[in-house]
């Protein structure tokens, strides 16, 4: 991934080059040329076409977003009613993550949506601790957070 | 005794983007300078061939896989599509019109019917070269 990102900066330098115009604009239109070329051959390159990753990152960046608004929704909902209807709980997620950075990402996220909250990690770090504070069903929060979040984490690094 | 294409290969997968990427910037300053649609195409061709060549042709038939006998066709309907164009606003065949636009990122440029009508040219002259070697590469008779 590393040496594509290189390439297409090289692109975008011989681009520069070849106008013989040294600016910003040159560079961005030799970039989004490397990019193009980058696309056309991705079935040749070593690794995957890299910017499908940037792509699944604005994508995880747009999930996480929409989720911190719908939480913080759920989060309203419950202080402003009047009778205390919650049933906070403690519920271990399994994930399937392998780098410590990969999971750190993850219980960040889980900690930034408001209403859950990322307590601890097993011995082996392969279970996260979550602390929410409705959870009526405990099969579906588990689902919710591998639908979600971890799934974008692993379209991500994979 | 097999050999090792290891430098051949290596080389080739940088140096295809360099020709590739000279290929485009000829293709695009045909309007004012040397270049255009016929030697950025062969130039292109040119690029892809060093494919063929340094590779086997499976490897490369998957990382192109293009039907060329469909690229003429879509590169010379590209060509007719902007000389029917022209009869449509009522002047004659390959009428070229052009136009100063504002680009949000790229600023002032000036956009002619003459670009898609390279395209075309562009298109078929890319797969022309490419399914000739092919077609004689592939005979086995």
């Amino acid at each position: 991934m590393a040496f594509q990102i290189l390439l297409n900066i090289g692109i975008a330098i011989i681009w520069m080059f070849f106008r013989n115009d040294f600016s910003g604009l040159e560079f961005f239109l030799g970039y989004v040329v490397g990019i193009i070329l980058l696309f056309a051959l991705r079935r040749f390159l070593v690794f995957d076409f890299y910017m499908r990753r940037v792509y699944a990152i604005v994508k995880l960046i747009l999930l996480f977003n929409y989720k911190l608004v719908l939480s913080n929704i759920d989060v309203i909902k419950i202080v402003l009613s009047p009778k205390l209807d919650i049933e906070p709980g403690i519920i271990a997620v399994p994930t399937a993550l392998k780098t410590e950075w990969e999971v750190t990402l993850l219980a960040s996220l889980i900690s930034l949506t408001p209403g859950t909250l990322s307590m601890d990690f097993s011995e082996d770090g392969k279970t996260i601790y979550v602390h929410s504070i409705h959870v009526p069903d405990k099969e579906e929060a588990i689902k919710e957070i591998h639908d979600s979040f971890e799934r974008a984490i692993l379209e991500v690094t994979k | 005794m097999k050999t090792n294409f290891l430098l051949l290969h290596t080389i080739t997968r940088i140096v295809t983007f360099i020709i590739l990427s000279f290929s485009i910037f000829l293709f695009f300053a045909g309007h004012n300078n040397p270049g255009g649609g016929f030697i950025g195409g062969l130039m292109t061709a040119a690029a892809l061939l060093l494919l063929y060549i340094s590779f086997d042709m499976k490897t490369i038939k998957v990382v192109l896989p293009f039907d060329y006998s469909k690229i003429i066709a879509v590169g010379l309907l590209i060509a007719i599509g902007t000389g029917l164009n022209s009869l449509f606003h009522g002047d004659a065949f390959l009428t070229q019109y052009f136009d100063y636009f504002d680009v949000p990122v790229l600023g002032e440029i000036e956009l002619t019917t003459a670009l898609p009508f390279d395209l075309g040219v562009y298109l078929v002259v890319v797969a022309v070269a490419l399914l000739t070697i092919i077609t004689i590469a592939e005979d086995d008779a």
